[in-house]
């Protein structure tokens, strides 16, 4: 190659700007690489330290006029970061469950009409008195609540 | 509406779309990025002496022209079949709107296909001067079908409150303008303008890669070099364009990026962000990977990487038009029409008249009398099979597995309640129809989910 | 930017002067890689280490919540559903078992058909094929502890094979089993030989294997050998083959990703002993061959004999397998290297034949 020597210089002007660019890149390709990882090994690694502290944060929750709820009927409340929900019976006893599936998470609802509580997402039952997963997929019972009916509200704690 | 749709088992026609689809925007991003390639390439090459350039690229075009010229063009008429057998009120919808961009777009794209012809059959045969300009009259036509094509598929995701509010009237088209260049329409266009310049330089490789090193190390050497550093450019832009992009789409259409109800439990985002984040770290890994391979070892670099690098480039490429197709849901055009094909303003009349009131498409017997079963297949093929399939791909029989038929009715029915809160309402159009509608698609779910040991009458005759 | 360049020099000699690093590299980028045009082939190697690294890593991450015994089900349900990002860990533990094994069969393939296990190669062909023994038995043990319905069954039928040997047939398959049927018991015993005892074989195994892949390089294909040795082209191990090699292992995980984030491993219903197989039942893909090979001649000789006939072929085979570097040993491409090479094709397309059938026929 009988190119000018000046070109050559710029060439390698050029070349080692690239090489900069580079390796800013395949720096920053590092830590995309590290963050991809990383980030997913530590949640796992700190789930139960979560799962801990967000039970702990909430024991109890106040449900100002839940006491005026008809029989046979429910209502959807937050417990902490998830759904529950409060039952009051045709035969005027009161019980509070998790809204959570066991299953794969879903809501679950209350349905009077045919006496369960019913998973839309796979159709999983639960008996609306206990809690017991009765039949389709759920493993577990729903978790219950103790409730507590004042003359003002509702009050619902961890069992 | 009630159009047989076009029914393709197990693989759904929707794929038929999107393969052809995903294949032909892997190669006419190629097309508009390497016309301004080769265009560089020459002129660099012009400035510098280069002969050893000149040859190379005249190789390199021909390559480029056999690859956008006969599979880029064929897959493209591929798609206009393709969306009008699986989506035909949505094609309707794009043509009455977009007649007068299609029409500039295919001027513009037999412009394209002429002078890219001209271009690799005149090298060396006019003056080296005027082949550079038929190269820019290429490139400049190629990026104007991009420019183009780009106002109608983010039109798609975002057709813009302008247009929305004409939607329906007639009158579509004089807000034309206003659906071209909609929210999404500048940001898609700058990482669909990354993505081509980067595949241009990801396709350089593959013909560069072939060169003999041994034979001709200063050729090989410079032009690996000077083809990686093409790539750089979705490296620097694309995440950023990515993230301006997912902003102007609309909140409820961006709240599927954390949705998890679709795949599994804790800690999971939804398929859109999974396939958003691998995007980043697939052009991470093409990046460390082309300057290891290509950049550090230019003599060295062999097809064989080449080709590993086209496949990741290709692979994040096809897992971005696949993410964009899911962004969009429950709509094929956002706003405006589900993506089985229903107007989102037609739900009510059909909820009062029937989803099959003008349908021809009923499977009846020799008395001319519809069963349940056959008014529920023709729903089924109109209101689902758009995204779902039996067996295959979505497959309603292992998604509905283990449920009886009340079990069915009630989900349903859900469907067809589309209450506010509903889950479903957020990547699914709801069920519309009368409730005798609900209960012939009941029928006919709940026979092939739960087959009775014997067929009904009217299924024999069929 | 002098400063930093002068801490990190002086640091370099601290260790070096204790560690001798500048040896090691000197070593390495004396060591050359021949390159010519099936160096492709030399990665996968490289590859299937990379893959067994990434297993350890992962399955090392589920072993933190894994509960083997009665709870196995309970235990892999809340990984996947109730831990963050288990099913992510999950998913790249399974995905990443069934690329490595796809990796090690690649391997294994193109040292056959490149003849790399000719002397002084031997015992690299030997380990390597104790290695992916090893490494399927692996995948076996591995698919049962989630205890869900489908590796149930694929574990019931599997280790019905052994039964069909005379006299010590249902000896084997109970000690396996820990029990005449697949209980609990069987899910711990099968715990035990998947994180203590296979690692304890692979690992020393796998030492020997790296141990002599330095020792002796990587083997020419025949058509290089032949060639003069002026026109041979090599490259430098160190830092030329060793970036390569990096560059490959940067695909492959990025392959993982995508294969794992979307394309989740299912966990299917748990399993019920009294329940009827589901349909479609069939093992990994690794053994569907010698299962479609059984399948294909018990259905020519009904009973007992077809499987035997099935055993005794396929024990055949394997030994010929094995024993091909004491059949083809010389480097004059004479009818010997033909026939190990026709060999080679027919296997390869006899596995190929039978897994599609496999897959056809479920």
């Amino acid at each position: 190659m009988n190119e000018p020597v000046k070109s050559n210089n710029i060439e390698e002007v050029t070349d080692l700007t690239t090489r900069r660019a580079f390796i800013a890149a395949a720096g920053a390709a590092g830590i995309v690489y590290t963050a991809a990882v990383g980030y997913p090994v530590y949640r796992y690694l700190a789930s139960p330290a979560e799962m801990a502290a967000s039970a702990a944060a909430v024991t109890e929750v106040s449900l100002k006029d839940a006491q005026k709820i008809p029989t046979g009927s429910a209502l959807m409340f937050k417990f902490g970061p998830s759904p529950a929900m409060l039952i009051h019976h045709e035969d005027g006893t009161w019980v509070a469950f998790t809204a959570v599936c066991t299953h794969l998470g879903c809501t679950v609802q209350y349905e009077p009409a045919a006496n369960r509580i019913h998973c839309a997402c796979h159709g999983g039952v639960y008996d609306p008195n206990t809690g017991a997963n009765v039949s389709g997929p759920p493993p577990k019972p729903l978790k219950r609540f103790t409730v507590l009916v004042n003359a003002a509200d509702v009050k619902i704690s961890r069992a | 509406m009630n159009y047989p749709f076009w029914n393709i088992p197990y693989l759904g026609s929707s794929w038929v779309i999107g393969i052809i689809a995903i294949f032909h925007v892997m190669i006419s991003q190629f097309a508009v990025g390497g016309g301004f390639y080769l265009l560089f390439a020459e002129r660099k090459a012009m400035r510098e002496g280069r002969t050893d350039w000149h040859q190379q690229l005249i190789k390199h075009s021909k390559f480029f022209l056999t690859i956008t010229g006969i599979y880029g063009t064929v897959s493209g008429v591929g798609i206009w079949f393709a969306i009008g057998l699986t989506h035909p009120e949505a094609t309707s919808t794009l043509i009455h709107n977009f007649v007068f961009g299609w029409a500039i777009e295919w001027v513009f794209f037999m412009v394209e296909l002429i002078t890219a012809a001209v271009y690799y059959y005149t090298w060396d045969k006019i003056d080296p001067k005027l082949h550079l300009k038929v190269g820019w009259v290429y490139a400049g036509a190629s990026a104007a079908t991009l420019i183009i094509i780009n106002g109608i598929l983010t039109f798609m995701l975002t057709p813009g409150d302008t247009w929305l509010a004409v939607a329906g009237t007639g009158a579509e088209a004089s807000k034309f303008w206003f659906a071209f260049f909609n929210p999404t329409y500048w940001p898609s266009l700058l990482l669909r303008s990354a993505v081509c310049i980067s595949l241009a330089g990801v396709w350089a490789l593959v013909t560069s890669s072939c060169i003999d090193g041994d034979k001709f190390p200063a050729l090989k050497s410079s032009l690996v070099k000077w083809s990686v550093k093409w790539l750089m450019a979705a490296f620097v832009i694309v995440p950023f364009a990515l993230i301006w992009y997912l902003w102007m789409v609309p909140a409820s259409q961006r709240a599927l990026l954390t949705l998890g109800i679709d795949t599994i439990g804790a800690g999971t985002f939804s398929v859109v962000t999974r396939i958003a984040l691998l995007i980043i770290i697939t052009s991470a890994t093409i990046v460390g990977v082309a300057y290891q391979l290509a950049y550090k070892n230019p003599i060295d670099f062999n097809l064989s990487t080449a080709i590993s690098i086209l496949l990741l480039a290709l692979m994040a490429t096809a897992a971005g038009e696949y993410s964009r197709e899911m962004l969009r849901k429950p709509y094929v055009i956002g706003g405006w029409m589900y993506s089985n094909g229903v107007r989102v303003k037609y739900v009510d009349a059909i909820n009062r008249n029937g989803y099959l009131k003008d349908s021809l498409w009923v499977w009846k017997d020799s008395a001319g009398q519809s069963s349940s079963y056959s008014r529920g297949e023709a729903i089924f093929r109109g209101e689902c099979s758009s995204c779902h399939t039996l067996d295959g791909y979505r497959p309603i029989r292992q998604l509905l597995a283990g449920r009886d038929r009340a079990n069915i009715a009630s989900f349903l029915k859900m469907l067809h309640e589309y209450k506010a809160d509903s889950p479903y309402r957020r990547f699914m159009p709801p069920l519309s129809g009368t409730a005798e509608d609900v209960n012939d698609l009941t029928e006919y779910l709940n026979y092939q989910v739960n087959p009775p040991a014997t067929k009904p009458q009217t299924l024999a005759q069929k | 930017m002098t400063q930093i360049a002068a801490a990190s020099n002086s640091l370099y000699k601290w260790v070096d002067e204790r560690l001798g690093l500048t040896e090691i590299i000197a070593f390495a980028s004396h060591k050359t890689v021949p390159a010519h045009k099936h160096s492709f082939w030399y990665y996968w190697g490289g590859i299937s280490l990379f893959l067994f690294l990434l297993q350890c890593f992962t399955g090392v991450l589920l072993l933190v919540y894994y509960r083997p015994g009665i709870d196995a089900y309970e235990s892999v349900r809340q990984i996947n559903f109730v831990m963050h990002f288990g099913w992510l860990i999950r998913s790249a533990h399974s995905w990443s078992a069934n690329l490595f094994i796809f990796a090690i069969m690649v391997h294994m393939f193109s040292v056959f058909l490149m003849k790399a296990y000719r002397k002084p190669r031997e015992f690299g062909w030997f380990s390597g094929l104790a290695l992916l023994a090893i490494a399927t038995v692996f995948g076996f043990s591995g698919y049962l502890l989630p205890m869900d319905e489908l590796s149930y069954f694929a574990t019931k039928v599997g280790l019905q094979i052994p039964t069909a040997l005379p006299w010590i047939g249902t000896v084997i398959a109970n000690m396996l089993r820990g029990g005449t049927e697949v209980t609990e018991f069987t899910v711990e015993r099968f715990f035990a030989l998947h994180v203590v005892v296979l690692p304890a074989i692979f690992l020393p195994l796998l030492s020997f294997h790296l141990w002599l892949v330095q020792r002796h390089g990587n083997a020419l294909p025949p058509e290089e050998e032949l060639k003069p040795a002026a026109e041979r082209k090599s490259i430098p191990f160190f830092p030329n083959f060793f970036r390569k090699d990096l560059g490959m292992w940067l695909i492959s995980l990025n392959v993982l990703a995508l294969l794992a984030s979307v394309f989740p491993w299912a966990l299917g219903k748990p399993f019920d002993p009294l329940a009827p197989a589901p349909a479609g039942i069939h093992p990994e893909w690794y053994f569907m061959a010698p299962f479609e090979m059984l399948k294909v001649l018990g259905n020519w000789m009904p009973g007992a004999a077809g499987e035997i006939a099935g055993l005794l072929l396929f024990s055949t085979g394997i030994v010929l397998w094995v024993l091909i570097p004491f059949y083809d040993t010389t480097k004059e491409n004479g009818r010997r290297a033909r026939n190990a090479h026709y060999f080679g094709i027919a296997a390869i397309t006899l596995l190929l034949i039978t897994t599609i059938l496999g897959y056809w026929t479920i």
